[in-house]
């Protein structure tokens, strides 16, 4: 019996994971808070670690008005070009 | 970017043997699965007069979309006849709206199942059940679009319970969850008008529902008393939100609601006024926190409509309200959105003929 696949015929995406940062110390720090209930006090005080043990600066706090959806494009694009490395998180 | 071709496994001859293949390859929802057959999957895009590879659906984080194709194989396996495909074709095309947010409300911890709510004359066409045992079980048109829907959710765009699906404890719905809109005895204008879609023409509504609740009132004789019950399941400290609501009204609660000549622009200002929290009481359950609200609503949507409190929705037109079930019980329900609210915004989408 021939069947069919179930499955989307999107062909698969070339997905890339962003090369592994050398260094952290002294390195820009973006957040994106997701909106939950305590998503913004969760994520700024991850980001005081790195501030204290390694001397990063906390350059841009970006947020996204609904929690479950992806990040918008513009956001991400905008927050690459002013920080090294991005910190997220849930917060509930 | 160009679809691949659709694969085609070769299975066992023998039907059983055919849905133990099945199986194994991880395409059910836990329930055996029709085999999806490659003359039966024809025969299902028979059904729609696109080319094959039309999308009709994608899913914004995975990238993967959904094709005629694809949806007919999963509506085969669901137990789907050829003429229910405009249903389920309908439903995908509402849910791919961003608003839907087609990805937060399958995936989240909030264990959303879509509702289907069929309305206008292809219901009937199609035989669904509007009626005694409206949510099942029992009717084939009903119980498979609503599995096909979650087949789809898990094959296509793979929403994989506890990988991709990460609903904490689930949903009953998450098996199917799709009705009909009763007509008999109905005494408001069907969804489908209400709606906008010329006459003859039916829609489908789909609303990420968190849930059902039963709303039980065999005493009550007034539209106060019986709405008075739903507003109050709709108020539940488990249950409030600002997210939008579903409220399906027995006929013998709809009867009492006609009688007295209410409409249903009458029956949502009620629901509306009576479904609320006070914002002291929201505090003393820890569900109210003014940032947490602008932010994930927007600024100035968390404005209360009455001082002190906090209603169900944003307005009136945040509550669908219809008629379904058996005559007999004075058993409505009232569905509750998705988690905390408005992440999830419920449409609805014409069901062509072709």
């Amino acid at each position: 019996m021939q069947l069919y696949a179930p499955t989307s015929t999107t062909p698969k995406r070339k997905a890339f994971r962003a090369p592994v940062l050398a260094s952290i110390d002294g390195l820009r720090l973006g957040i994106l808070e997701n909106g939950k209930l305590n998503a913004e006090e969760m994520l700024n005080e991850v980001a005081q670690l790195f501030v204290q043990r390694n001397g990063c600066t906390i350059r841009t706090l970006a947020s996204k008005r609904n929690a479950s959806a992806p990040a918008p494009a513009n956001t991400l694009v905008k927050v690459a070009q002013e920080v090294d490395f991005l910190l997220t998180g849930l917060g509930d | 970017m160009a679809a691949v071709a659709p694969r085609i496994h070769e299975a066992p001859d023998d039907l059983l043997a055919a849905i133990d293949y099945c199986y194994e390859q991880g395409w059910t929802d836990g329930l055996p699965v029709v085999p999806p057959e490659v003359g039966r999957v024809k025969a299902m895009l028979a059904a729609d007069s696109r080319p094959a590879e039309t999308v009709i659906s994608h899913h914004p984080a995975t990238g993967l979309d959904l094709s005629l194709h694809a949806a007919a194989v999963n509506a085969v396996m669901a137990g789907c006849l050829p003429e229910y495909f405009p249903v389920l074709v309908a439903a995908f095309e509402a849910m791919d709206r961003a608003d839907f947010n087609f990805h937060g409300s399958t995936a989240s911890t909030g264990g959303s199942a879509p509702l289907l709510v069929v309305s206008g004359p292809y219901a009937d066409e199609i035989g669904m059940n509007s009626d005694v045992n409206l949510f099942g079980p029992g009717n084939r048109a009903n119980s498979t679009i609503g599995r096909a829907v979650r087949l789809i959710l898990r094959n296509v765009f793979q929403m994989i319970p506890g990988i991709s699906d990460k609903s904490t404890q689930g949903n009953p719905g998450k098996y199917s969850f799709c009705i009909a809109e009763r007509t008999r005895g109905n005494p408001w204008p069907p969804l489908c008008e209400a709606q906008g879609y010329p006459k003859g023409t039916s829609s489908v509504t789909v609303f990420a529902g968190g849930g059902f609740c039963n709303v039980e009132n065999h005493g009550g004789n007034t539209p106060e008393q019986i709405l008075g019950s739903v507003a109050d399941a709709m108020a539940n400290y488990g249950c409030i939100t600002l997210g939008q609501s579903v409220v399906i009204l027995a006929p013998e609660h709809m009867g009492i609601v006609g009688a007295a000549g209410w409409t249903r622009e009458q029956a949502q200002d009620f629901l509306f006024a009576h479904a609320k929290r006070s914002v002291a009481g929201m505090e003393g359950v820890g569900k109210y926190r003014d940032r947490e609200y602008d932010t994930q609503h927007g600024e100035g949507a968390h404005a209360l409509a009455e001082k002190g409190f906090v209603h169900r929705g944003l307005n009136p037109q945040d509550i669908l309200i219809t008629m379904g079930g058996g005559d007999a019980g004075g058993h409505s329900c009232f569905i509750p959105s998705w988690s905390r609210g408005r992440g999830s915004i419920l449409q609805h989408a014409a069901i062509k003929r072709s």
